[in-house]
């Protein structure tokens, strides 16, 4: 199980008198059960990916902590990283090296046997459907084929819980389908899955729960219908404006 | 914590022995480019010194009144250099300096009023020469006129003395080596050390140089390269320690700027042959120079913690900086330093100032000096070890606390 409790991040900007704070994350409380997929909603600047960047142990939370089991992120980093798989949009590969070298590179910093890496790389490249450029410089490769190859590499040592921020930002439909599809069985078999996105179609159709987020504060959170049915709206989208956009929205009163 | 930094070492290295262009850079670069350089400075310098050699020289003589011996033997011995003699009136002086400065001819020679002289009378005949210092040509035909002019001059003194009944060694009052045996050598530098010292004067300010230029080829783009494509978060964000990481890109640097600094010393080594050439000094040869094995370990007891201590300071700029742009900007001024250091050190005599024993660098560049001439002192070795290690020690702390600080690792 993953467990936020009172995550809080903030931003100083500038130096002396001119500093400024900036409160990116405010008091984020959370959980996630295996098997579930738990959509982050909000707007650019909500704090989504400040979150995920205290989940994956990038920076440190000004206060507040999180848990995978007994492992939390102030005092188990390397631990607590053993648990996830993490990948952003500004996250990329060294494009000198193929998708096949970067698998084990990755297999062997995670401390996993060559043996297991050979196995669990094989998985990865027929579920993702790799295997025809695992051996082409990733330099060389589209860009769906280097996304599908990152996401493969954020997963060599088959964490408990996933975290992608918009992973299927900038993909074709065909790519896009393909990860989902992953991520859906990767949920399926008993892992937690935290998606960041945009994408209202993709979060309705992937995520178990949503937490929609709007300058670092978690202004809703349940399923899709518990989100609905508490709301005067009868989209998820429309729910989402009327927290990012109040004005623009026709009438009515949000929970 | 090591497996994990020999991991991070592998990649590193394949990445720079397999890029042809790295490679280049790192390994081919620093070995042809001083032969290069200093064949080709030997062989554009022989061909100049030829054609000045070949050279006639174009030069005015404004002659005094009357004709003597004394004249005779001057003008005689202006006939013996390779020039054109052109003779003029004193009234011609002043159209004849304006051609010196135009290098439309070398040297302008106006001979004394008087001309009549005996060699035996003892008058001193008074030369004006004039000679255009900025023209090859005219340096050249200054230094010709004045030696057959000296010449001539003992000529005359000689006769002189002789003829006042007196002994031309009375002129003398001591002779060195006048009396040496004939398979007895002045020079009693031990065999090699000739070369010693000039490969010691030379090597450490190669070796530094390239350490350093190495260093930052690759060290550069270890941190702040990966920091700009966004490939370091993706390496953090795994089971690795963050020290494992810093040691990892830190020997990865350290071994391109030892492979840097080897290829230096080869290219150094087989560009000397040249550089003595250039000097034209037949006493020292390159094949006579071998470094014993004590020489090789003490060099590599210097070279390798200097090789240490310059990737960690790279290191340092790189985790600093946003981008490798930003990088070099700031590394600039540092390289620079370094090659104050080196010019500095080869510059210091036999014996450096005190305080060049005890700066970081500084006292490695003298150690390794003494290396070449093979008069090294263990303790100045073993100090010198003592502070590289202390001082990458500190640089390497530095690092692993910008790389625990998001506001450093993470600043765009």
């Amino acid at each position: 199980m993953l467990r936020v409790q009172n995550l809080s991040k903030e931003f100083r900007n500038g130096r002396g008198k001119a500093t400024r704070t900036v409160h990116a994350v405010k008091n984020l409380s959370f959980q996630c059960e295996p098997g579930e997929i738990y959509g982050l909603l909000g707007p650019n600047g909500a704090g989504k990916t400040t979150t995920l960047r205290c989940l994956s142990t990038l920076i440190k939370p000004t206060s507040g902590n999180a848990w995978i089991d007994r492992y939390n992120v102030l005092e188990h980093g390397q631990m607590f990283r053993s648990k996830i798989g993490f990948l952003t949009t500004d996250m990329k590969l060294d494009g000198y090296f193929s998708p096949d070298y970067m698998m084990n590179w990755f297999g062997r910093l995670n401390k996993m046997q060559d043996s297991e890496i050979q196995q669990r790389k094989e998985k990865l490249f027929v579920d993702l459907k790799m295997t025809d450029f695992i051996h082409k410089k990733i330099d060389e490769l589209s860009s769906g084929m280097k996304q599908k190859t990152a996401v493969a590499i954020s997963l060599i040592h088959d964490p408990d819980v996933i975290i992608f921020d918009e992973p299927t930002n900038g993909l074709d439909i065909v790519t896009s389908k393909a990860v989902t599809d992953f991520l859906v069985d990767r949920a399926e078999s008993g892992k937690i899955v935290i998606l960041s996105t945009h994408n209202m179609t993709i979060a309705e159709k992937l995520c178990h729960r949503f937490g929609i987020l709007v300058e670092g504060e978690l202004k809703e959170e349940g399923t899709l219908s518990g989100i609905i049915e508490g709301s005067d709206w009868d989209n998820l989208e429309d729910v989402f404006f009327s927290y990012i956009m109040p004005d623009s929205t026709d009438g009515g009163e949000h929970v | 914590m090591f497996r994990d930094s020999f991991i991070i070492l592998r990649k590193e290295l394949r990445r720079m022995f397999t890029d042809r262009r790295l490679l280049f850079m790192l390994v081919v670069l620093p070995l042809v480019m001083l032969p290069l350089m200093y064949s080709f400075m030997g062989k554009a310098n022989k061909t100049r010194m030829a054609e000045i050699n070949s050279y006639s020289s174009r030069i005015a003589v404004c002659q005094g009144q009357g004709g003597g011996e004394v004249s005779d033997l001057f003008i005689e011995s202006l006939s013996m250099l390779n020039a054109h003699i052109e003779t003029a009136g004193p009234e011609q002086i002043d159209s004849l300096k304006q051609r010196v400065i135009s290098k439309d001819i070398e040297l302008l020679i106006v001979m004394p009023g008087d001309m009549n002289g005996d060699i035996l009378d003892n008058t001193v005949l008074n030369f004006s020469i004039f000679y255009n210092s900025t023209g090859d040509y005219s340096n050249y035909a200054f230094d010709q006129v004045r030696s057959a002019f000296t010449a001539v001059n003992d000529a005359i003194v000689r006769l002189r003395l002789l003829e006042s009944g007196m002994s031309e060694d009375m002129l003398k009052a001591y002779t060195i080596n006048k009396y040496l045996a004939e398979d007895e050598i002045s020079d009693l530098a031990e065999e090699g050390s000739v070369m010693g010292k000039l490969i010691g004067v030379m090597m450490p300010f190669f070796i530094v140089i390239y350490l350093f230029a190495n260093s930052m080829k690759v060290g550069l783009d270890s941190v702040a390269g990966e920091k700009e494509r966004g490939t370091l978060a993706m390496l953090l964000v795994n089971q690795v320690s963050r020290l494992s990481i810093v040691l990892g890109k830190m020997i990865s640097v350290m071994v391109a700027a030892i492979v840097g600094a080897v290829s230096s010393a080869i290219g150094l080594k087989i560009a000397s042959r040249y550089l003595i050439d250039m000097a034209g000094d037949s006493g020292a040869s390159i094949s006579e120079y071998t470094m014993g094995s004590t020489a090789i370990l003490q060099f590599s007891i210097i070279v390798i913690p200097l090789a240490i201590l310059i990737s960690s300071l790279v290191l340092v700029v790189s985790t600093f900086a946003r981008n490798v742009k930003e990088g070099q900007g700031m590394i600039m001024p540092v390289y620079i330093a370094v090659m104050v250091m080196g010019v500095t050190t080869m510059q210091t005599g036999d014996v450096p100032p005190q305080w060049m024993r005890m700066a970081p660098v500084f006292n490695s560049l003298v150690v390794l000096k003494d290396i070449f001439m093979q008069n090294a002192l263990w303790s100045n070795v073993v100090f010198s070890l003592a502070t590289s290690l202390l001082v990458s020690a500190l640089f390497i702390f530095v690092t692993l606390k910008m790389f625990n600080d998001e506001r450093v690792l993470f600043r765009i």
